[in-house]
């Protein structure tokens, strides 16, 4: 019997070796350059509209590629900005989806997650339909304006988002 | 004394001492330069490009007078550790008030020094405190290139960058 359950196992392992998904996934990923002009090009975007704001730019694993602090902001702007483009890189999708989600059902299971966060304001960054970041902005007097300069940032890079 | 003797004279003696404070020639507000976004994100930018027209990928922090990450850039294209390393090398550097390759220099033979047991130093050049005058208002750490050495060089290019804002 032992033997015969070695054997299922070594079939299964050559059933896994044999198929057509077992070769390395290839994406393509933000670089240092793109990821610095996206989160500059928020933070200016809102400078000039009279907003000091934060931004994080994230890449395809949640990691931090770009962080800044905006000017005469409050400690949690950091923070919230990390958190709405770490929740719009988790869900693909802008994070006002995931504030809207939230106010039909506030115990979401999403929100006991350390960086969701119910907060319009980050977009993710995509190629076609991945996700291979994302953008988070914190500081303007509502979301709407913070996601109008995440998108700013990603609108500049836009050509190169292929 | 009382019970309710001793606390009276401890709000007395609270009462005096508030008193002495504010009435000091040191009681007031602190003046203090700091820097901006933008001069942090050109200096970090700067070491950055830097070190990669020289053929190095480095990641780089600036941190700001407390120690916060003003910008923070991590680059995919140079090992993982680099982006830890920056920001421990920047902290270094702000705390000692020194570029932190000072620090490695003051510690080697010496795996038990006390800074080692605080989260955030690190025995590794490639760090500058950021100066106006002689306060420090940051620090830029750069991680990556073959050798702390061309790190700093880099971290010192970025800073040169920006020298005449820095006053």
């Amino acid at each position: 019997m032992k033997k015969i359950a070695y054997l299922a196992g070594a079939a299964a392992a050559i059933a896994f070796a044999g198929t057509a998904d077992a070769q390395l996934v290839n994406t393509k990923d933000l670089s240092v350059d793109m990821a610095v002009t996206i989160a500059t090009t928020a933070v200016q975007t809102c400078k000039a509209q009279g907003y000091n704001v934060s931004a994080h730019v994230l890449g395809r694993a949640g990691e931090v590629l770009v962080a800044m602090r905006g000017d005469d902001t409050g400690p949690q702007t950091f923070e919230n900005s990390m958190k709405k483009a770490w929740t719009a890189r988790a869900q693909r999708a802008p994070s006002l989806n995931f504030a809207n989600a939230v106010k039909q059902n506030p115990t979401v299971g999403a929100i006991h997650l350390s960086n969701m966060v119910p907060a319009q304001g980050g977009l993710p960054i995509m190629i076609g339909m991945d996700a291979i970041g994302a953008v988070g902005v914190s500081g303007a007097p509502g979301g709407d304006k913070d996601e109008a300069c995440a998108k700013a940032g990603i609108d500049k890079v836009a050509a190169m988002l292929k | 004394m009382s019970i309710t003797e001793y606390r009276l004279a401890g709000v007395a003696l609270a009462g005096a001492l508030a008193t002495a404070f504010a009435s000091g020639a040191g009681a007031q507000l602190l003046t203090h330069k700091d820097l901006s976004v933008a001069t942090a994100t050109e200096i970090a930018t700067t070491a950055i490009a830097t070190c990669k027209q020289q053929g190095y990928s480095v990641s780089a922090h600036v941190l700001g007078r407390e120690g916060q990450v003003v910008v923070a850039i991590r680059n995919p294209a140079a090992g993982f550790a680099t982006f830890e390393n920056s920001m421990k090398k920047a902290y270094t550097a702000r705390a000692t008030r020194a570029p932190s390759g000072k620090f490695a220099e003051q510690v080697k033979g010496n795996p038990n020094a006390a800074q080692f047991f605080l989260a955030n130093y690190v025995a590794a050049q490639g760090a500058l405190p950021i100066m106006v005058g002689n306060d420090v208002i940051g620090a830029i750490g750069i991680s990556g290139a073959p050798g702390g050495d061309k790190d700093e060089a880099c971290a010192k290019a970025g800073i040169d960058k920006v020298a005449a804002q820095l006053r």
